[in-house]
């Protein structure tokens, strides 16, 4: 079976804020909406019917349920264009893109969006678990007095609203305590982390300055550049700043070389090669092929966020590439500490060197931010744009890492 | 007719403007006093993000860059209530009722653009039940007119000598079957008030509304309007005319049908009590009017 070319077209998001900050009046849906709205006046797209719009939120009501349907129902979108939602933590915009290149590979599709959105601001509060079963029971009552009965076990500490957390369901522990210890693990210095956080400010607003997101970005709600950029922070302040994670004097985590809580969108539109030309749509690079991959951390064994090593040996060998094969390493800045440990066993475990002047070069989740199911289509909307400049056959290759152990891995080509 | 214009800083604290105008309803001058020859102006208004969220949640719009054409009717509430508690204005604030809005979005505008918002009124008219005259508003951003509206009130049982105007064009609903149907909860009203700053006391709560004749409180129409406008979705155009009557009220809690229908790219809409002949909206949207 002959495959076809799924090719990046070109992308949009809006710029990322630090949650609670000037998008904190923003739904997902509204971020979403405004973010496909972007990439419809970039492209023409108003009226036009695409072959598929795939994307989703991690931090998602429950009234999102087709948070991606209505999205494109609230766009200038032809509303004969069908909509899915996807969900892989903060996979999801990557595998989401994943999905859409698959289908027009297959020839399912000539054209397709994909993406996410999250809004840590508008976060769904639930009440407690005890409330919400003696809500169910009343509901199923048939009389008064049964109703009253369902009620009669809660305390008063029942009746609190629950607020999200990132914990993990299996090991209890937040997305920093994990971490914290794969820091450790892996003896991942305080002043790599802080090298890491200061480079990705420094390329990011080097990237912003040089006008590299002119036609990736639109701004929004008056916001025209990423808020959790600091483009003028130093080793010295970031050196400065307290552990947040971690115990003990080898605590090394700080919000400095952590992502920060973020509200943002972002898409991708990607075609089939050919298809594109005809249409007069810009060639960007190739999806060539992606690869999931999943770690058995419940009991340690293995790190929750180091799966990507998992996925990227098997990615590699399909493709009979090696990490030496790629102009460009794109490796999510969960922590700095995860993309250091990251490349850390990568060597270890023999799969390549990571050289670190291919290492985001335009930034990272460590200065734009991270709004979890937004990540992928940024980054893949960038490297896109990287490998075009960079030329015919130059390759970047994606990791990034969610909750539950996942890691979803990418491999793009420049056109 | 000259009129004066009054410039103000910002726009008025509507809450504080009600009550005075209920504490000024007697000795109002009537209709053949005329209407006062004042226009009022905020010459540099800045949206509110937070606020246009608060409006975009309660009438289904979404935030977006572009802000909705009702938003900026909302804009110009306060100056309209400002200029109708004057005492120099003939009618009593709350024996008024809005009968029929038009608006026109000349071209769109975004949170961030800086808004002149210009109020008067004008022509006043002997109507069967009373006398009506409109509430006119225009946004400036820049040199440029982005919207204007009218809104025709009535004051009830009102008489005037002015001459009567040619008879208005009656808005027909669409001839098609409701096809959403919408709930509106008993504290919507509330909800509204808060986002439009229209806190009239015949939106809020039954004991407030019975002394106007309503044993519930009725929502406000400009709710209506902009749902219904929310409803359209993208099928607005950028830039277009909007005529709505209000022909009935609709006391909450309440259901309500929306019907829509497109033809010769002309889209008109009604809002109804379900099972109701008799609409509670009529509208329809038409490319822009000068």
């Amino acid at each position: 079976m002959v495959l076809r070319n799924a090719v990046v077209v070109g992308g949009n998001r809006t710029p990322f804020t630090k949650a609670g900050g000037r998008f904190a009046a923003a739904s997902a849906q509204d971020l979403l909406t405004s973010a496909l709205d972007g990439l419809v006046a970039r492209f023409g797209l108003a009226g036009q019917q695409m072959g598929q719009v795939t994307a989703g939120a991690v931090l998602k009501h429950t009234r999102d349920f087709n948070l991606t349907r209505e999205a494109v129902l609230g766009s200038a979108l032809s509303p004969h264009t069908p909509a899915t939602d996807v969900a892989m933590a903060c996979g999801t915009g990557m595998e989401a893109i994943a999905t859409i290149a698959n289908k027009i590979r297959l020839g399912q599709i000539d054209n397709g969006i994909a993406g996410g959105a999250d809004s840590a601001s508008d976060a769904p509060i639930v009440v407690s678990e005890a409330l919400r079963r003696a809500m169910l029971t009343a509901s199923r009552a048939k009389s008064v007095l049964d109703r009253v009965k369902a009620f009669a076990s809660l305390v008063p500490a029942d009746l609190i609203p629950v607020p999200p957390t990132v914990n993990e369901a299996r090991t209890g522990l937040s997305m920093g305590e994990s971490q914290a210890i794969t820091t450790r693990k892996w003896g991942i210095t305080r002043e790599a982390q802080d090298e890491m956080a200061l480079a990705s400010h420094r390329n990011l607003a080097k990237a912003w300055d040089a006008g590299f997101f002119d036609d990736l970005v639109t701004g929004y709600l008056g916001v025209t550049r990423d808020t959790v950029l600091r483009a003028d922070t130093t080793a010295d302040k970031l050196a400065a700043l307290k552990p947040v994670f971690g115990r003990g004097d080898d605590a090394t985590m700080t919000a400095g070389n952590s992502t920060a809580l973020s509200d943002g969108a972002a898409l991708v539109l990607m075609a089939e090669e050919e298809w594109a030309k005809e249409h007069g749509w810009p060639t960007l690079a190739r999806i060539v092929d992606t690869q999931l991959g999943a770690a058995d951390y419940v009991t340690g064994a293995e790190d929750l966020l180091l799966a990507p090593t998992r996925a990227i040996p098997v990615l590699l060998e399909r493709n009979g590439l090696t990490l030496d094969d790629f102009d460009f390493l794109e490796i999510h800045e969960a922590f700095a500490s995860t993309a250091l440990a990251t490349i850390k066993a990568l060597e270890q475990g023999g799969v390549g060197v990571v050289d670190p002047s291919k290492l985001n070069v335009n930034g990272s989740s460590l200065a734009a931010g991270h709004p979890f199911a937004a990540t992928g289509a940024r980054i893949v909307a960038s490297l896109a744009k990287m490998l075009a400049a960079k030329g015919p056959g130059s390759r970047g290759l994606v990791s990034i890492c969610t909750a539950g152990g996942q890691g979803v891995t990418a491999i793009l080509e420049g056109i | 007719m000259m009129r004066t214009v009054t410039t103000l800083k910002e726009l008025p604290d509507v809450g504080g403007l009600i009550a005075t105008g209920m504490l000024t309803a007697v000795g109002r001058p009537g209709a053949k006093a005329g209407l006062p020859a004042r226009s009022l102006v905020v010459e540099k208004h800045h949206q509110d993000a937070g606020r246009l969220a608060a409006y975009n949640r309660v009438c289904g719009f979404t935030l977006r860059n572009q802000v909705p054409a009702t938003w900026l009717h909302v804009l110009t509430f306060p100056l309209h209530a400002a200029l109708m508690v004057g005492r120099d204005f003939p009618f009593p604030l709350a024996g008024v009722v809005h009968v029929t809005n038009h608006m026109t979005l000349h071209r769109p505008v975004t949170l961030t653009d800086e808004l002149r918002i210009a109020v008067w009124s004008d022509n006043l008219a002997p109507h069967k039940r009373g006398v009506t005259f409109n509430l006119i508003g225009e946004i400036h951003v820049g040199d440029e007119l982005a919207w204007s509206g009218r809104s025709n009130y009535m004051a009830m049982g009102a008489t005037t000598d002015a001459p009567a105007p040619p008879p208005a064009a009656r808005l027909s609903p669409p001839e098609v079957p409701a096809s959403q149907l919408w709930q509106l909860p008993a504290d919507l009203g509330r909800q509204y008030a808060e986002v439009s700053r229209d806190s009239n006391p015949i939106h809020l709560y039954p004991l407030t509304s019975r002394p106007f004749g309503f044993k519930r409180p009725i929502i406000h129409g400009m709710w209506t309007h902009a749902k219904a406008l929310s409803s359209l979705g993208p099928r607005l155009p950028q830039t277009f005319s909007v005529d709505v009557a209000f022909t009935k009220p609709l006391m909450l809690p309440t259901k309500a049908t929306f019907a829509a229908d497109e033809a010769d790219g002309v889209w008109r809409f009604a809002v109804a009590r379900p099972g109701s002949d008799a609409p509670s909206l009529v509208g329809r949207v038409t490319d822009p009017m000068p």
